[in-house]
């Protein structure tokens, strides 16, 4: 199709090409074309097929408010190509239709069937007997719906996501909002504008009407918005879609990148001091029969093709309106050389005469109180029958283009999440806000305003309010502006026909859903008497558009129609998202923030096997091997080093800090000796063991503890939590990433810390459980503990961080003669597991006690102290049928070593299995269950049973721990 | 999670930067004497009034105290409470 020529209100750039595909075949358009846009330019008219009844869809209201222009492109289903710039190589495929573009669908035959699907029919009918139910399902999934998602689409592109706060956000970038934005601007505040358009300029951009003067609105319009681009403190969104606004202004929004940005889509959430929202108005559609075929849109949508975009919607048209921006239109569309067989005007009078004698002028019939009744033609519109609003006379027309429209209906949504109630306002029409919240101030055209300078001067208005919501005194200034604004004419009246005299068999009050006006009427029969249930029952307004297309006609019809005498409007309710949101969008950036240790480049080096473990990277074994028994055979026969930093580390000092640890350790923390290590265990509420660690004092009122890895992130909140009503004297410093930790084990540690320190590290002068503090190599200042976890002799060092590299650099030096060799993870589970020791998370689950894993023998009956979890483990210490923690072997040492597997008797689960490995060292495999305590008994046998096992149980029995070393002799050399 | 709550020590931030702790419902009962029903009222029960409730929040993602203030459940806005008396929730009623 050829644009008409350059308008000074064009968005396009005609001497740049674009080219997309559709289908099979290739389509031109230029620069600035949205994707149907461009469509329409080459011809398209059909640009879906409707969710139920495969009626074919075209454009109608040009800012993708209703699923008929929802696309697939570039394989992303349900694409709003009204919204969707126009880019080169797209490739755009037609949904809900069995071929790739939808000007012929076989399935075009269910609009013929649709006297067979009443309102809710699939449930109703489809379920007797029950076995229909599932191949109804799979027939209609195939027959009706959206776009087709892809399993294997990933979704393309870069996501981003800022978090700005301001003084006051504007939602609107229309007249109203730019002059709300400037006027909040004056007086120094932080404003952002959000606009849903690619540009500023809302109602004004496209229209040559004259404001003050001569200067065309759309001229005005760039005033504005130069205003506002070259006003600091203003940051505006264009292209940019608000979706939720919640409690204490927080907006939500989307933003779509151009080409310049470095995001495809971005999330938006504003935090505002104050809001602004002059959202405007959409068209309400207008109701009569056959209303959806392709050839009749909305006024704005005829307008803006010709005057944004340079493509004349039709060749002959026939105009069925509403309000004055529809006479408005029919003249501009005139002049630029649209043939217009007649302009129907809902209202009976009321009508700007300028507008009327301009139609006169041009010789163009107007009929007052006529509207459009039905439409003919199948995939083109041919035809369009005119009558009076009252249904007595019929003449038909022939047109290829019917702009209908039934007036305005205010975008009040975003007033409807914050709980504004809307009431009907008689004389605009409109759902309008009672009394809005604190700091939210409506403007513009929502209010019912017409007057282009009226208009402006609400979002003055709203504007001043939001300063003084932000602590400026406006008194003065806000009672100047109301005087000013009293001198206009106020809210127009607006009009109130819902719907042309038809049956509705054919008539849609929701395209996204097909939903009809006889759907709605058999609603009603079957008793559903509000628009919410109405609503629910016929799916009207749930589709894609939200409520875009049927928000405002479906309460307004129920009021008109229902037998009730209560018949005032009302809405129904809007949640976020307000519009289509790609989870990508939400998702935003993905920044995967893990933790490394000091040693993390040397260990990696060495051919350590990293695995992220919770925050951390840690190192599951240095080789190959998957049971890391080589690891594992030179820690029980030489000596090995562990890096063990990610263990939480705690200072806790202060008058009270013992208090406190009595409060949340289980044991009696009073009892701390000098130079010995307390190993103790932390409980919740119920007794349930959520951590375990050790505690050494290292003066007076100054301890020093540790949790394990997974617990470092909660500890400090623990604590101050349960001390939270003692007003205890006390400080906690979190030392995790400030320390690190190597665990040096095996027959030869002693031999090679001899070698590092000058302090006596005898096992006379540093015994198991013992706690020093000594200087390795002259210059490392080590907290060293003795502990047994592996079950070897061990020392742990503490050290700050930036020394971690050089004191593994110093054990590895001296421990070569020694045979010191890394180890791992891998490695430690096993020989942990010899040893019968546990680890909180892998041997108890939410609900086990510390009773329940053997470790009862720390608790300390001390009520005056309150501890956390010990009244529970009072009661829970004789409590018969827990899960309880033993060791098992196998009936035979021969049989394979379980997994995870359940613990199966008598066809039952009575357990399941925590952690099992083959020992090499004892030669045989070892685990560690949870099971019911009648099993619990040494020498009980027991199957276990795993998912890959077909059937042959294995067969393993309770057995005494630890498996390894029982009298831990070696722990003690 | 969309309110403001005011941080004794940094003042009002979003919500999301806390951390929620439950009802306020005074401190830990003495043990002596304290039967396992009490005792589970007292940590697993909660008024959940329809209104002004008084609550521990920590700052989580922030200075990291715990402190206690009043939410409106029913609209969900922080209330600053100055007529009302700033103690805990009164303790169930039983029945």
């Amino acid at each position: 199709m050829n644009r008409i020529n350059p308008l000074e209100t064009f968005r396009i750039r005609p001497s740049q090409k674009v080219s997309i595909r559709y289908g099979r075949k290739s389509y031109q358009g230029v620069a600035g074309d949205t994707i149907a846009t461009l469509l329409y330019a080459n011809g398209v008219r059909i640009f879906s097929r409707s969710l139920k009844y495969h009626r074919p869809r075209g454009l109608y209201s040009l800012d993708g408010e209703c699923s008929n222009t929802m696309m697939q492109v570039n394989d992303m289903p349900n694409v709003r190509v009204e919204n969707t710039p126009a880019r080169d190589g797209m490739e755009v495929v037609a949904q809900n239709v069995a071929g790739k573009t939808a000007d012929i669908d076989p399935m075009a035959f269910m609009d013929n069937l649709s006297f067979a699907m009443p309102a809710g029919f699939y449930y109703r009918t489809l379920h007797k007997p029950a076995k229909i139910w599932p191949l109804a399902i799979k027939n209609i999934r195939k027959a009706a719906g959206l776009g087709v998602m892809n399993p294997d689409f990933r979704m393309p592109g870069h996501f981003d996501e800022i978090y700005p706060t301001t003084d006051v956000c504007v939602i609107g970038g229309g007249p109203a909002g730019m002059t709300a934005a400037l006027s909040a601007a004056e007086h120094g505040l932080r404003v952002i504008l959000l606009e849903n358009r690619p540009w500023l300029g809302g109602v004004f951009d496209y229209r040559p009407t004259a404001y003050e003067g001569d200067i065309p609105l759309y001229r005005r319009a760039w005033e504005l918005a130069e205003k506002v681009e070259t006003t600091p403190n203003i940051r505006s969104f264009t292209h940019t879609a608000v979706v939720g606004n919640y409690n204490d202004h927080l907006v939500t929004a989307f933003q779509r990148g151009d080409k310049t940005d470095p995001f495809d889509e971005r999330y938006i959430e504003i935090r505002a001091r104050s809001l602004v929202i002059a959202t405007g108005c959409i068209e309400r559609p207008l109701l009569f029969e056959n209303n959806d075929r392709p050839g009749i849109m909305q006024v704005g949508c005829a307008h803006r093709l010709a005057r944004t975009w340079g493509l004349l919607p039709g060749k002959r048209a026939v105009f069925s309106i509403g309000d004055d921006l529809g006479l408005e239109a029919a003249v501009d569309l005139a002049d630029l050389g649209l043939e217009i067989a007649c302009v129907a005007d809902t209202r009976q009078d009321g009508q700007d005469e300028s507008l009327t004698d301009a139609l006169a002028q041009r010789d163009i019939p107007f009929y007052r109180g006529w509207m459009a009744t039905e439409a003919h033609g199948g995939k083109r519109l041919k035809g369009v029958i005119l009558g009076p609003v009252t249904g007595i006379r019929r003449q038909t027309f022939d047109c290829n283009l019917l702009v209908a429209s039934a007036g305005q209906t205010p975008l009040t949504s975003l007033l409807s999440m914050r709980q504004v109630k809307l009431r009907y306002d008689h004389h605009t029409g409109f759902f309008l806000p009672d009394n809005p919240p604190d700091g939210i101030h409506p403007a513009g055209r929502m209010l019912g305003l017409q007057d282009s300078v009226e208009i402006e001067i609400s979002g003055r208005l709203a504007g001043m309010a939001a300063a003084a919501d932000c602590g400026i005194n406006m008194d003065k200034e806000i009672e100047t502006i109301k005087t000013r604004m009293d001198a206009f004419p106020g809210p127009v009246r607006g009009a109130k026909v819902v719907s042309a005299a038809v049956k509705g068999k054919k008539t849609f009050i929701c395209f996204d859903e097909d939903t009809t006006l006889k759907n709605v009427d058999q609603a009603m029969a079957y008793g559903f008497d509000v628009p919410e249930l109405i609503k629910r029952f016929t799916s009207a307004g749930t589709g894609p558009g939200q409520g875009g297309i049927p928000g405002h006609n479906l309460p307004l019809y129920v009021a008109q129609t229902q037998q009730s005498p209560d018949t005032e409007p009302r809405p129904t309710t809007v949640r976020a998202p307000l519009v289509p949101t790609l989870l990508a969008t939400y998702a935003g950036s993905q920044h995967d923030m893990s933790k490394r240790t000091a040693l993390h480049d040397s260990q990696e080096a060495t051919g350590g096997k990293m695995e992220r473990i919770g925050v951390w990277n840690r190192i599951r074994r240095f080789s190959e091997d998957v049971n890391a028994r080589a690891e594992i055979n030179n820690v029980r026969s030489n000596v090995g080093m562990l890096d063990a930093s990610t263990l939480g580390k705690f200072r806790i000092h202060g008058p009270d800090a013992l208090k406190a640890l009595q409060r949340v350790y289980v044991s009696n923390m009073e009892k701390m000796i000098d130079g010995k290590i307390k190993y103790s265990a932390m409980c919740n509420e119920d007794g349930c063991i959520i951590d375990d660690g050790v505690v050494v004092k290292r003066g007076d009122n100054d301890y020093y503890f540790t949790t394990s890895t997974g617990r470092a992130g909660q500890t400090v909140e623990w604590i101050r939590f349960h001390t939270r009503y003692d007003g205890w004297n006390f400080n906690l410093v979190n030392l995790t990433d400030a320390y690190g930790v190597i665990n040096l084990a095996g027959p030869n540690a002693r031999k090679v810390l001899e070698k590092i320190t000058a302090a006596d590290v005898s096992n006379g002068a540093f015994p198991y459980i013992g706690y020093r503090e000594f200087m390795i190599a002259d210059s490392i200042p080590a907290r060293a503990m003795r502990l047994g976890f592996v079950g070897e002799l061990s020392y742990e060092f503490h050290v700050p961080a930036s020394y971690m590299q050089a004191l593994w650099d110093i054990l590895e030096e001296a421990g070569q003669e020694f045979g010191v060799q890394n180890f791992g993870l891998e490695a430690q589970s096993t020989l942990r597991l010899e040893k019968g020791h546990l680890i909180i998370g892998s041997e108890s689950e939410q609900r086990t006690t510390l009773h329940d894993v053997g470790l009862g023998f720390l608790w300390n009956r001390k009520p005056s102290a309150k501890t956390v979890g010990a009244v529970a483990l009072e009661d829970t210490e004789k409590q018969k049928g827990r899960l309880k923690l033993v060791g098992i072997k196998m009936a035979d040492a021969a049989l394979p070593t379980p997994r995870d597997g359940s613990i199966i008797v008598d066809t039952k689960i009575r357990g399941y299995v925590c952690t099992a490995r083959f020992s090499d060292t004892l030669n045989e495999p070892v685990g560690m269950v949870l099971v019911e305590d009648e099993l619990s008994k040494i020498d009980t046998q027991f199957n276990i049973y795993e998912d890959d096992c077909n059937g042959r149980l294995i067969t393993a029995k309770v057995a005494d721990m630890p498996f390894y070393d029982p009298d831990g002799k070696r722990m003690k050399m | 999670m969309s309110f403001i709550i005011t941080c004794p020590i940094c003042g009002p931030r979003n919500a999301y930067e806390f951390g929620f702790g439950g009802e306020d419902k005074g401190p830990r009962p003495d043990e002596e004497a304290l039967s396992p029903g009490d005792w589970c009222d007292y940590v697993h029960m909660n008024q959940c009034v329809a209104g002004v409730a008084r609550e521990w929040w920590i700052h989580r993602s922030g200075c990291g105290v715990w402190f206690t203030t009043s939410r409106d459940t029913t609209r969900n806005l922080e209330v600053q409470v100055e007529t009302m008396e700033k103690g805990p929730n009164p303790p169930l009623e039983k029945e």
